[in-house]
């Protein structure tokens, strides 16, 4: 009984991708400030890529993976800054509500509200 | 005996129970984590999730930068509203208008609205007037509409009651007719209902 009220929630996610990618994503380095060690295991940021929009605008794509075998709801959002680091105020810039399966990989993005965003920040927040 | 006291000291820890967790009015940041969810509602962070969702995409589409002279003008159409509360449509295409202009990717114009009824007719009136007085048209017609639907889908399994929300959104070029771009966003919220309710 103990057994499956400590394994009954476990849940796993198993993918498959090809092999030879045609794609080739434009990685980012990033600086991480950790301030909640177990959200770094179930919302781990594996790498950030980025690209420009026919428009102009940056793009941000952000890989995460749960390294946990449960499902993890968390919340981000995305900060803006122009070429002064000065932050642009955005008037839809909510804390966006998501979840992660246990082992799963998936990508959140984001575009920046205006040609004039230079730099980002994405802050992660467990639920 | 036994069972009096244990009722007596129970009737004494409800007003500890009820009002212990009343809390002092405060203020929170709007959209933010602290803020209400209710299932059967479109919560405030559910307008600025699904406004923020339909600028990004729109923005990232291209489909305003194709205009012969940017920013591309916008005209707002028909929101549709197929949920069973009573939403002010404004609390979307507000949110939107807003970060289209600041993108300097988009103007909505004012004076002019669906059934021809002017947002603003002061403005109407003045550009009627210059229009008169210069004897030139100096109104530019709208590159696009916006126009979309809100649904929502209510299941209900036991106790456990869910509604998706979903933010239908079409822009449609003017000139032709056709939808250039067209976005939808759904956002789900499942709760347990009191099965003893006030």
């Amino acid at each position: 009984m103990v057994l499956f009220a400590v394994t009954g929630c476990r849940t796993s996610v198993n993918t498959v991708e090809n092999a030879q990618k045609e794609g080739q994503r434009q990685m980012v380095a990033d600086q991480r400030v950790i301030t909640d060690s177990s959200l770094r295991k179930k919302v781990d940021i594996v790498g950030i890529n980025q690209a420009m929009t026919p428009g102009g605008l940056l793009k941000i794509q952000i890989e995460l993976l749960n390294h946990k075998g449960s499902l993890q709801r968390f919340s981000y959002q995305f900060e803006w800054f122009d070429a002064s680091g000065m932050q642009i105020n955005n008037v839809a810039s909510p804390a966006i509500p998501d979840q992660i399966e246990g082992g799963e990989s998936k990508f959140i993005s984001g575009v920046a509200p205006t040609p004039a965003c230079k730099d980002f920040r994405v802050k992660f927040i467990e639920n | 005996m036994k069972k009096n006291v244990i009722l007596s000291l129970l009737a004494a820890a409800i007003p500890f129970v009820v009002g212990g967790c009343a809390t002092k009015a405060h203020y929170i940041q709007t959209g933010g984590r602290e803020s209400l969810v209710t299932v059967n509602s479109i919560n405030i962070q559910d307008f600025i999730q699904a406004a923020n969702n339909a600028t990004s995409d729109l923005l990232a589409s291209g489909a305003l930068d194709k205009v012969p002279n940017p920013p591309a003008v916008l005209a707002i159409s028909r929101i549709v509203n197929n949920t069973g509360q009573q939403i002010d449509t404004d609390l979307l295409t507000k949110k939107i208008r807003v970060a289209l202009l600041n993108s300097g990717k988009a103007q909505t114009t004012t004076t002019l609205g669906l059934g021809g009824a002017a947002e603003d007719p002061m403005a109407k009136g003045l550009q009627q007037e210059n229009e008169f007085k210069s004897d030139q048209k100096v109104t530019r017609t709208p590159d696009f509409t916006l126009s979309g639907k809100i649904i929502q889908t209510i299941a209900r399994d036991g106790n456990t009651s869910q509604s998706t929300f979903s933010f239908q959104l079409s822009l449609t070029d003017a000139k032709t007719g056709l939808a250039v771009w067209e976005g939808e966003k759904e956002i789900t919220k499942q709760g347990a209902r009191p099965s003893v309710g006030f």
